[in-house]
């Protein structure tokens, strides 16, 4: 008997279920709102391992739709942003657009934030031809997935991020040009891509290489890489790193007493955190940047007025790349004249942004067949104390000469 | 009551259940919906295949996750580097995995409890480093990408697709759990749970039984790790060996009831969705960890034997309790034990 | 073939990371030997305790050093705490997979709290001694590291006198060993296990103070640990504190040598190689001695 009522109980609440999600009817058609506001989509790491730039990223994009939507939003309409975060998880960031482009229905999507997240978000617009231009996925792994929709908003990828630095280096005098060079880089698409494109440089004008040490991500401890490249004594040390382990990477190279010539490190040095976390030894650290600070590139100087006006602070690379990503989307969708989230649309912009040239707080922008941007990274270096754009040389946004060679730790 | 209502009452239970369960993608109005369900689907098959060994001889394994990556990676390899279809790409690589855990399986089995957890995660750790550092191999900590496999689908009939499969697979192993149960095999696994030098002692094939219980949990985790790489194409390996994904299956098996075939199922049901609940409720800060683990701290501490005993007690279903001494509650053994020694 | 002087210096660094990793696995033993619990949660609660070190740096100018005398008691408390509190209500058969769910769950909401209060930026105490090092015929050897070794070895010392000479350290001992015998001539197991939990997490407190002064740190970065100082307590014998200090140390000079000679993962990948053969070869551990635990 208590089973009858269990069979009954059991299929009445089947029934009531399935009454209420058959309700809800399959809407796969991507809504055509042509008012209200432009709803822009975007998901990033808040927390987790990437969680710093995710917010820097976040900060520029917020930044961007405050400017546009004080000069009267796109076509118009006022931009929203909508954030997911990732949790710097692959899985997640696929969930995150999935639910953004399917269920929330957004106009538009902006990139998330490295390139490990980038590859499977990018797949997920790719499959709803949805624009995806992106800040931070620079590996060369990106562009070679035959993602159509995809464009890298920055000036270089990462293999030609340290182009600059390795002509000037190719081009220093015999007598003065290091014969030596060693590398470390973190087990990350785009650190070792980084550290990579300059080896392959410096390796084919002569320069020998005498280690190549690659670390996972978890490793903390570098002592004894750095003992490693000291018994080698190196003439160069490149870092292809991020964050925290250009700080340890550089302080094992002081301990073991490492004294080369010229020290590069990628992102790292790039961030406000770094000179306090390195104390003095900063004198002389190259690294590659997209955006400078005082760059005249036309924009650059209200960005960064409205960045100190709203955050209290002044921005960094993270916040200028956000910033560009909206800087392309929204030249694109006013040449276009659309932001609906149908193929049509979707595919007009992206192939304006393939052919145009955009002028953002990063400098002139353009892209290949691949989404690859076409212009190169400059390089900045600490000098007493300061951030100095030292490379390319007689442009409009060097600041000083570089610092040759490096004055010992 | 109708002897008719009694004999077919649990199977047509279980049948409308699965029927419903299967109509889920056609009744959820969007693409994500969709993609949520395949992967509950998978945390299903992944949480039942672990309850495989972990409900039934006691050992918990947290780095059950280094065979779902191996299986995907295996997957992907073969599809990738020897060009074999994906079917027989995700069979021979969960077969494969299978006989890697018969080996592992011999040599993590010699300790028990606490120590067989150490190795686990430890195994995982190993086989994420392997993953990492074999860069001529797998790519490192780029990750493997898996090309398209169902190049004519468009994304959301491949989620319908992975969604009858990851069923499909689901539906395999929890077969494999029912027969167990009521197999030989299954009663000594159990006895290995129960006390296992007992067992041994009355003739029970402790070592052979488990290991033989690990290798096909392993291959089924490892055949969901295989689908899941066709399906999502995008390997990363700190995510596919994490031990994160381990814990999920025994949370998940644990909160639905390790003892019952349709635990584990039940616990993916309720854990992945709460999960994307509490990421997108409070996902500004990692305070949404903090509620996970809150969750689970719950659960361990105030319903160790799962939700469908809590939830059977308020209907009145609970059965007299078991012969076994292991029912008891800590309380319990503590009065008596605190009577033993007045 | 790697230099001498790169395989002395080598030895030099993997000694004095032996000892930071045999301050970080002492307490490890301790919560496994009395109540063999599986303690994921230790390297969060090393983190927890390098971010208040951190804390306490900054705002009340201490030196880092000086603040394990305010974390120390706070999580001896804790630990004592925790184990009363929650790790007791656990059912004894049962306990390996629940005390593992129920710490791992500790380190989740360890990590979130972390994550929410301090946000996931690195943090690091940068003392002025940081980059330099003491140069010893021709091997450096780092001031933090040797800071590190030397507060480590005081605090294994403290320890082992207070389990070999303290009344209390042979009646944890004795529940170490044999929990009913240890009743059986009197001892107050309840209360030693719940002393010796918070003597475990008292050495968390003087490791994480140690690790802020030597690393950067963020509320994820415990993942990492737990692999590593499961293989050394293993391969030292679980419940021994002294066969993990000498596994910690033996691991440490490994992994050091041949991240000197080899590269990064191999280094890693010892200690779990480490591990597996001691599974095959002797599973109750190397160095244990009589505490030595097999399961």
């Amino acid at each position: 008997m208590v089973k009858t009522t269990r069979v009954r109980a059991g299929l009445a609440i089947l029934a009531v279920v399935s009454l209420a999600l058959g309700a809800c009817s399959k809407d796969e058609e991507p809504a055509k709102n042509a008012s209200g506001p432009i709803k822009i989509g975007i998901s990033l790491p808040l927390t987790g391992d990437f969680s710093e730039p995710g917010k820097g990223i976040k900060e520029g994009y917020e930044l961007w739709a405050e400017t546009v939507n004080a000069s009267g939003g796109m076509l118009g309409r006022q931009v929203e942003l909508i954030f997911r975060d990732d949790a710097s998880d692959p899985n997640r960031v696929v969930s995150d657009y999935e639910s953004l482009i399917t269920q929330d229905k957004v106009n538009l999507v902006f990139g998330p934030f490295s390139s490990r997240l980038v590859i499977p978000a990018a797949q997920v617009a790719e499959d709803n031809t949805m624009l995806f231009v992106e800040p931070a996925g620079a590996a060369k792994e990106v562009f070679t997935q035959g993602f159509k929709y995809l464009f890298y908003a920055a000036p270089a990828v990462a293999n030609d991020h340290y182009n600059y630095l390795a002509e000037y280096i190719l081009a220093l005098p015999a007598d003065q040009r290091p014969k030596t060079a060693a590398y470390a880089s973190l087990d990350d698409p785009f650190a070792k891509g980084t550290a990579y494109g300059l080896r392959d440089k410096l390796a084919a004008g002569g320069i020998k290489t005498v280690a190549d040490e690659v670390y996972p991500p978890e490793n903390t401890d570098f002592a004894a890489i750095a003992a490693r490249i000291a018994s080698k004594k190196p003439e160069i040390f490149v870092g292809g790193t991020q964050f925290e382990d250009s700080v340890g990477m550089l302080r094992a190279l002081q301990e073991l007493k490492v004294q080369p010539k010229l020290v590069a490190f990628s992102t790292g040095p790039t961030l406000p955190e770094f000179p306090e976390a390195v104390k003095g030894a900063s004198e002389g650290v190259l690294s590659p940047v997209g955006w400078a600070l005082n760059a005249t590139y036309p924009t650059n100087k209200e960005f960064v007025e409205a960045h100190k006006k709203k955050f209290g602070k002044e921005p960094s690379e993270d916040q200028a790349n956000g910033f560009t990503v909206g800087q392309v989307v929204a030249a694109a969708v006013k040449a276009v004249g659309c932001a609906d989230p149908t193929k049509d649309c979707q595919t007009k912009l992206a192939e304006h942004i393939r052919g145009g040239k955009f002028d953002t707080v990063v400098g002139p922008l353009s892209f290949d067949d691949n989404g690859r941007p076409e212009q190169a990274h400059m390089i900045q270096q600490y000098i007493k104390g300061k951030v100095e754009i030292v490379l390319p040389k007689s442009s409009a946004v060097q600041t000083a000469e570089l610092l040759f060679p490096k004055p010992a730790w | 009551m109708t002897g008719l209502g009694r004999r077919f009452g649990k199977p047509a239970l279980v049948l409308l259940g699965a029927a419903l369960i299967a109509s889920y993608p056609w009744l959820v109005p969007n693409s994500y919906l969709v993609y949520a369900g395949v992967l509950t689907m998978m945390f299903a098959g992944l949480a039942t295949s672990w309850n495989l060994v972990g409900g039934f001889t006691g050992y918990v394994s947290l780095g059950h996750s280094a065979f779902f990556g191996l299986g995907a990676y295996g997957t992907g390899l073969l599809i990738t580097r020897a060009g074999w279809p994906w079917v027989l790409s995700i069979v021979a690589a969960g077969l494969g995995v299978g006989v890697f855990a018969v080996i592992v399986g011999i040599a993590a089995m010699r300790v028990r409890g606490a120590s067989f957890v150490i190795v686990s995660i430890a195994l995982v750790a190993a086989v994420n480093l392997l993953a990492q550092g074999w860069r001529s191999l797998t790519g490192g900590s780029v990750g493997l990408r898996v090309p398209t496999q169902y190049g004519e689908l468009t994304r959301l009939e491949a989620h319908y697709l992975f969604f009858y499969l990851f069923m499909g697979l689901l539906a395999l192993t929890l077969l494999t759990w029912w027969f167990m149960d009521r197999s030989r095999f299954g009663t000594g696994l159990k006895a290995i749970r129960e006390d296992e030098d007992k067992a041994e002692s009355l003739g029970v094939p402790t070592a052979g039984f488990k290991v033989v219980a690990f290798a096909l949990s392993a291959l089924f985790v490892a055949f969901g790790g295989g689908l899941y790489a066709v399906w999502f194409r995008n390997l990363d390996p700190i995510f596919v060996f994490s031990i994160l994904i381990g814990s999920y299956m025994v949370l998940m098996s644990l909160l639905g009831g390790v003892r019952y075939l349709f635990g584990p199922l039940l616990g993916a049901a309720i854990v992945a969705p709460a999960g994307e609940f509490f990421l997108l409720r409070l996902g500004e800060t990692q305070i949404h960890l903090t509620a996970m683990g809150l969750l689970l701290g719950v659960v361990v501490l105030f319903m160790p034997e799962g939700i469908i005993p809590a939830v059977a007690k308020l209907f009145g279903l609970r059965r007299p309790p078991a012969a076994s001494i292991r029912e008891d509650t800590a309380e319990q053994r503590a009065t008596l034990e605190e009577a033993a020694v007045q | 073939m790697p230099s001498g002087s790169l395989l002395l210096q080598g030895l030099a660094l993997g000694v004095l990371t032996g000892g930071l990793y045999a301050l970080l696995s002492s307490g490890l033993s301790l919560y496994f030997g009395v109540m063999r619990v599986v303690m994921v949660a230790h390297p969060a609660f090393l983190f927890l305790a390098a971010y208040l070190t951190y804390s306490l740096h900054n705002k009340a100018g201490l030196d880092p050093l000086l603040t394990i005398l305010v974390t120390v008691p706070l999580f001896f408390a804790a630990g004592v705490a925790i184990q009363r509190l929650l790790i007791a209500r656990l059912a004894a058969e049962t306990m390996a997979m629940m005390s593992v769910l129920l710490t791992f769950a500790m380190a989740l909401v360890i990590e979130g709290t972390l994550g929410a209060v301090y946000t996931g930026s690195f943090r690091s105490i940068n003392p002025e001694y940081a980059t330099k090092s003491l140069d010893l015929f021709g091997t450096q050897l780092p001031y933090d590291r040797l800071i590190g070794f030397g507060m480590a070895a005081l605090t294994l010392a403290a320890l082992f006198v207070l389990l070999k000479v303290t009344r209390f350290g042979r009646s944890l001992r004795a529940t170490i060993q044999h929990p009913q015998a240890a009743r059986l001539v009197g001892i107050k197991t309840e209360r030693v296990t719940g002393l010796g939990f918070g003597v475990g997490l008292a050495t968390a407190a003087v490791g994480g103070a140690v690790l802020a002064i030597i690393t950067p740190f963020f509320p994820a970065a415990h993942w990492a640990w737990i692999g590593k100082l499961m293989a050394i307590i293993v391969v030292g014998g679980l419940g021994s504190v002294q066969g993990a200090a000498i596994a910690a140390l033996l691991l440490g000079v490994v992994e050091s040598l041949v991240l000197v000679t080899v590269d990064a993962t191999w280094a890693t990948m010892m200690f779990y190689i480490f591990l597996f053969l001691t599974l095959l070869v002797r599973p109750q551990g190397f160095f244990g001695g009589r505490l030595a635990q097999r399961f």
